[in-house]
């Protein structure tokens, strides 16, 4: 298997908690946006929304099947049969899917966290991982672009929107560092240049984020923030997510096409 | 601009789609939405997810004067708009019946003081193959998808090949068969 080789064990193991990680949050964020369908706001943006569910699901595949090729792991497996305490996704994106206003700042917030993660790692010493970085950061770069503009809108747009966005604005940030919060095995993961710098990362993410809400003419909350924990602590909302996303596969286990 | 819309969805934007370079932008349908930009993004996804793209145009519906060949000859002698400043605009028609994904095509650009003068310049600029139906829009008016962000915008589209409901197998029940546990 090309570039999985010359991983030693230490940081083959450190690099499957990150793909996991990493995974998980594109999958739950995938199946938060997929809740709109049929219910969004416009016919247009319903299947705006629809279309970007798929690709945050699709580069939860591309993680996953880049952790196949280090453990042998399934990814139908990872997905369908892992129990809540199992996941290691962030809270913020298993929060439920709000308001319209939520959901976009949400999709805002990580959009630009993965921006500028993507960036960095398609120049990953580890080859499969910087290909499947490169394919998904093109997807990015229209999912940032739909949710900024949504960010301005709401922030410009009527009395209504600005009070919903800046309720959600509230709701999110104290979840917001958990998106660059490093995971034991990271420094030397980054050491080995098969992840990106943590600290640098945080700043470059920041940056973005501020600099878009300033653009919106948007304050961001004080920065007292109560410390969300590892991505092994999850909320009630993330066990019936998986109720709700688990129930077709647990239905019929062996099933071989549906 | 834009006319008055339904409350809450937004003015309508006709949608232009280049398949490749050196083919002419085509209508393929509509979208609302807000404003251009917004326009530009929901034409995205709604008419260039799966099929191939190169570039996109909107234009606020209302924008757009239509007219087709049954109109002009019953119209008589066409009356143009005459004085006033030469504006641009984008000309586009249709010269099949066949049946199609698409309406107009685009054909070129014009400069006339309004859309009916710009109808009567098209139809000398370009009269070959005779058009069923024209379509003239001011070119101030027509908003393209940014050329830089090309590769994010349409490349995605090449690996997502479109279905049909056939490629999605059934079991037949009785004929089942399950992946034995252990």
């Amino acid at each position: 298997m090309s570039g999985s080789g010359d991983l030693d064990p230490t940081l083959r193991e450190a690099l499957i908690a990150r793909l996991t990680a990493m995974a998980d949050d594109e999958l739950i964020l995938g199946h938060r946006d997929s809740e709109w369908t049929g219910h969004a706001p416009l016919l247009e943006e319903d299947i705006a929304l629809a279309n970007i569910a798929q690709d945050e699901i699709g580069h939860a595949l591309l993680w996953l099947e880049a952790r196949t090729a280090l453990d042998g792991s399934d990814p139908d497996e990872l997905a369908f049969f892992r129990e809540a305490g199992a996941y290691r996704n962030v809270r913020m994106v298993e929060l439920p899917k709000g308001d319209w206003a939520f959901t976009l700042l949400r999709q805002f917030l990580f959009d630009a966290f993965e921006t500028e993660l993507l960036a960095r790692l398609a120049r990953s010493s580890h080859v499969p991982l910087a290909e499947a970085a490169a394919k998904a950061a093109k997807e990015e770069v229209f999912h940032l672009r739909h949710s900024g503009l949504w960010l301005e809108r709401l922030a410009r747009g009527t009395e209504e929107s600005r009070r919903r966005l800046l309720a959600a604005l509230e709701q999110l940030w104290p979840y917001l560092p958990q998106l660059w919060q490093p995971l034991p095995g990271d420094a030397a993961l980054a050491e080995a240049g098969v992840v990106p710098d943590p600290a640098e990362l945080e700043e470059a993410a920041r940056g973005r984020i501020m600099a878009a809400l300033a653009r919106a003419g948007v304050e961001p909350p004080a920065e007292a923030v109560p410390n969300p924990g590892g991505r092994e602590r999850h909320g009630e909302a993330l066990v019936t997510l998986l109720i709700d996303m688990q129930s077709v596969a647990r239905a019929d286990p062996g099933v071989e096409a549906w | 601009m834009a006319a008055a819309a339904p409350a809450g969805q937004g003015p309508r934007w006709e949608v232009f789609k280049q398949d490749a370079a050196g083919k002419p932008h085509q209508a393929v349908g509509s979208v609302h939405a807000a404003d251009p930009e917004h326009a530009l993004l929901m034409a995205r996804s709604v008419h260039a997810r799966r099929p191939a793209a190169v570039s996109l145009w909107v234009a606020p519906a209302d924008a757009v004067f239509a007219v087709t060949a049954e109109e002009l000859e019953a119209a008589g002698p066409w009356a143009v708009e005459d004085g006033g400043p030469n504006r641009r605009f984008l000309a586009f028609r249709k010269t099949s019946h066949r049946r199609a994904m698409t309406f107009v095509d685009h054909v070129g650009e014009v400069e006339a003081p309004g859309p009916r003068a710009a109808v009567a310049a098209a139809m000398v600029a370009f009269p070959e193959p005779p058009a069923l139906t024209w379509w003239v829009v001011p070119a101030d008016d027509v908003v393209a998808s940014p050329e830089e962000e090309a590769g994010a915008w349409f490349d995605p589209a090449r690996d997502k090949t479109y279905k049909q409901q056939s490629a999605y197998g059934l079991l037949a029940p009785g004929k089942r068969k399950r992946v034995e546990d252990g």
